[in-house]
């Protein structure tokens, strides 16, 4: 049995074939301007990797911002449910998980079962989403991967005045000219978004384990900065790359339906 | 359903409809008001008539941002944007309540900004009880007096009553098809039905009463709808906009109820007309609005949408809230525990008067009714 999920966000778009329950191959990349070009070149980028076709994909489920757009796709499903189901997926034993995406940021509570009993989103602005450290790591010149590993070499990292991206951005130009150490900025910003996304957190209670998906994950400065802030730990994701989690959980749908599950 | 729904689409399209354009023609007079315990029959006497203040398609509020503080509701500062554009010319008065801080702030800014022939607002107190009774009273007495003295329009007990009943033979109209929403497959969307009530809070009674009937009618020829996903409830903070519920439904959702001040409950419920019309308006504004401004009252306003969710079989309840609203900030904290303590399923959302953040709202609707298991 092979299914397909693909995800389509606002940054980055990510599809995964997976056979039997296990990662046949992968692909992240930038979306387009337009979702279902970014679809397409997912799926294609994917299906390259394994050398199988679209007609050799049983099922395919789509997730993310532009969904609704994917031509191919059997079904979609909303990217909470999916980077819920992804999470199980990648970490059995998590309750509590932490997604943060280009342009929002959310934290889903599981039960025993891995059925999302309750979920909660950022507002409609940029604070505390992957797009803020975006514009931070240009502000700054440096590459986004690079905010965890410069953070962590922090000695005495600045107070950004202000959560709000465009303030935080000023904030972070005048740090700049003022000849901080690029250390000590970088690690002001993964502290200024922890402390955004831990309110979230706070405010739909925490259960263990906690895990988190999406690209910031992957920036060590944020997880071990909210990990500071909450007074939890957050389990690191090691059996594939976090910012997968919605389009493996996508592509767990999609074998559910070919069971002939609700989903 | 088409045709009738295209109707209702065009009336709401601005504030000045072309119902209100021919009221007006007729000498009739339009009247603004922007809170539900504005006691609506008393702005329909004789040649009154109520238009509910809405800022249909608001593209931003530059100039009221000059006069209001950003923590003023964005309804709030939407209106006064239309006023300052001239688009609230047509009205011959505006009645407000001082319900919340945002709407006298409105009313002092109109009053110095845009001052209309006639202004009024209604001082309603925070409790209920025989005290607030009488100081209700008093307080509509004076608006009957002023509005006469204004229009030259026959204030007696006779006229009131008269214009109670046309209020309550609306009302009635609207809540007799509204109760098809019971039904397993009702012969209309969510949206169809909030565009039929918002449609008739800004349009003359008169004027309306034929589309409701139409309305009535292509329902009961229609097919009930079952293809949807889950039946949902929507309450909270006014909400006049029917493209939000299109929103919610857009996600495979039938909204089967709802109650926020400018829907369906509790505004619908008629009248007594056979006594002293100024206590029974004064009862409406104080005991049947059920509006979280008032300091009383919670447990019986939290059973109240629990019952309503009940009766009409909704899977789960929507919370929506101005960005700013006191009432209802603080009020659906409460009323979220409150709710799914009784095992209803609740989705909270904030948002702006005007239609923003729709794919945000398209995901948590989606991953809601997902949640519910449906």
């Amino acid at each position: 049995m092979i299914t397909a999920g693909i995800d389509v966000g606002s940054l980055t778009s990510k599809a995964v074939i997976m056979k039997d329950g296990k990662i046949l191959s992968s692909i992240i990349l930038k979306s387009k301007p337009r979702p279902w070009e970014s679809a397409d070149l997912a799926i294609n980028g994917v299906l390259e990797k394994t050398g199988l076709s679209m007609k050799d994909i049983n099922c395919c489920v789509g997730t993310g911002y532009g969904r609704d757009k994917i031509p191919f796709i059997h079904q979609a499903r909303s990217e909470i449910a999916c980077h819920a189901k992804g999470a199980r997926w990648l970490m059995p034993s998590a309750r509590t998980v932490i997604d943060i995406g280009g342009q929002d940021c959310k934290v889903m509570k599981l039960d025993e079962k891995g059925e999302m009993v309750k979920f909660i989103t950022n507002d409609k602005c940029a604070s505390g989403t992957g797009r803020f450290l975006e514009v931070m790591a240009k502000a700054m010149g440096v590459e986004l991967s690079e905010l965890g590993e410069l953070s962590a070499r922090s000695k005495n990292p600045v107070t950004l005045a202000s959560a709000c991206t465009v303030w935080a951005q000023a904030d972070v130009i005048q740090h700049l000219n003022e000849m901080i150490p690029i250390e000590d900025i970088a690690a002001g910003i993964n502290n200024a978004m922890a402390s955004r996304v831990a309110t979230l957190v706070s405010s739909i209670g925490i259960e263990k384990e906690v895990c988190m998906t999406g690209g910031v994950a992957k920036n060590s400065g944020v997880v071990s900065s909210l990990e500071k802030t909450l007074g939890i730990r957050i389990k690191k994701i090691r059996r594939d790359d976090p910012q997968l989690a919605g389009a493996i959980g996508a592509a767990n749908y999609a074998e559910t339906l070919l069971n002939g599950g609700k989903i | 359903m088409t045709a009738i729904d295209s109707e209702l689409k065009i009336l709401l399209e601005k504030p000045l409809n072309h119902l209100v354009e021919r009221a007006i023609n007729e000498g009739m007079i339009p009247i603004g008001y922007a809170c539900s315990m504005v006691p609506e029959a008393l702005i329909s006497v004789g040649k009154l008539f109520p238009v509910s203040m809405r800022a249909p398609g608001s593209e931003g509020t530059e100039m009221a941002d000059l006069y209001l503080s950003s923590v003023i509701c964005t309804y709030a500062r939407s209106l006064l944007e239309f006023a300052l554009d001239d688009r609230y010319k047509f009205l011959g008065g505006y009645v407000f309540t001082a319900g919340c801080d945002h709407l006298r702030r409105l009313h002092d800014n109109l009053d110095y900004l845009k001052k209309p022939g006639f202004s009024y607002i209604l001082d309603i107190p925070h409790k209920t009880g025989g005290a607030a009774l009488e100081w209700t009273i008093e307080e509509i007495t004076r608006l009957a007096s002023a509005l006469e003295k204004q229009f030259d329009t026959d204030m007696s007990r006779e006229s009131i009553n008269k214009a109670i009943e046309k209020t309550n033979a609306l009302n009635r109209a609207l809540s007799a098809i509204g109760t098809l929403r019971k039904s397993k497959h009702p012969p209309f969307t969510g949206t169809q039905y909030h565009r039929l009530i918002m449609a008739s809070r800004v349009s003359p009674a008169e004027y309306m009463m034929p589309l409701i009937e139409k309305f009535r009618k292509t329902a009961e020829d229609s097919e009930g709808r079952s293809e949807y996903r889950a039946r949902l409830m929507i309450t909270g903070s006014g909400l006049d906009d029917p493209e939000y519920t299109n929103i919610i439904e857009s996600q495979g959702a039938l909204v089967v109820a709802d109650r926020y001040c400018s829907g369906s409950f509790p505004g619908l419920e008629p009248l007594d007309s056979s006594s002293n019309p100024f206590e029974a308006l004064a009862r409406r504004t104080l005991e049947v609005t059920r509006c979280p401004r008032m300091m009383e009252g919670f447990n019986s306003r939290a059973e109240y949408i629990a019952q309503i969710a009940e009766e009409y079989s909704a899977d789960g309840v929507i919370i929506e809230s101005i960005k700013f609203c006191d009432t209802w900030g603080l009020e659906s904290a409460a009323l979220t525990d409150q709710l799914r303590a009784k095992g209803i399923p609740v989705l909270r959302v904030e948002r702006e008067y005007r239609q923003s953040g729709e794919g945000q709202l398209r995901t948590r609707v989606q991953a809601f009714i997902e949640s519910i298991g449906h």
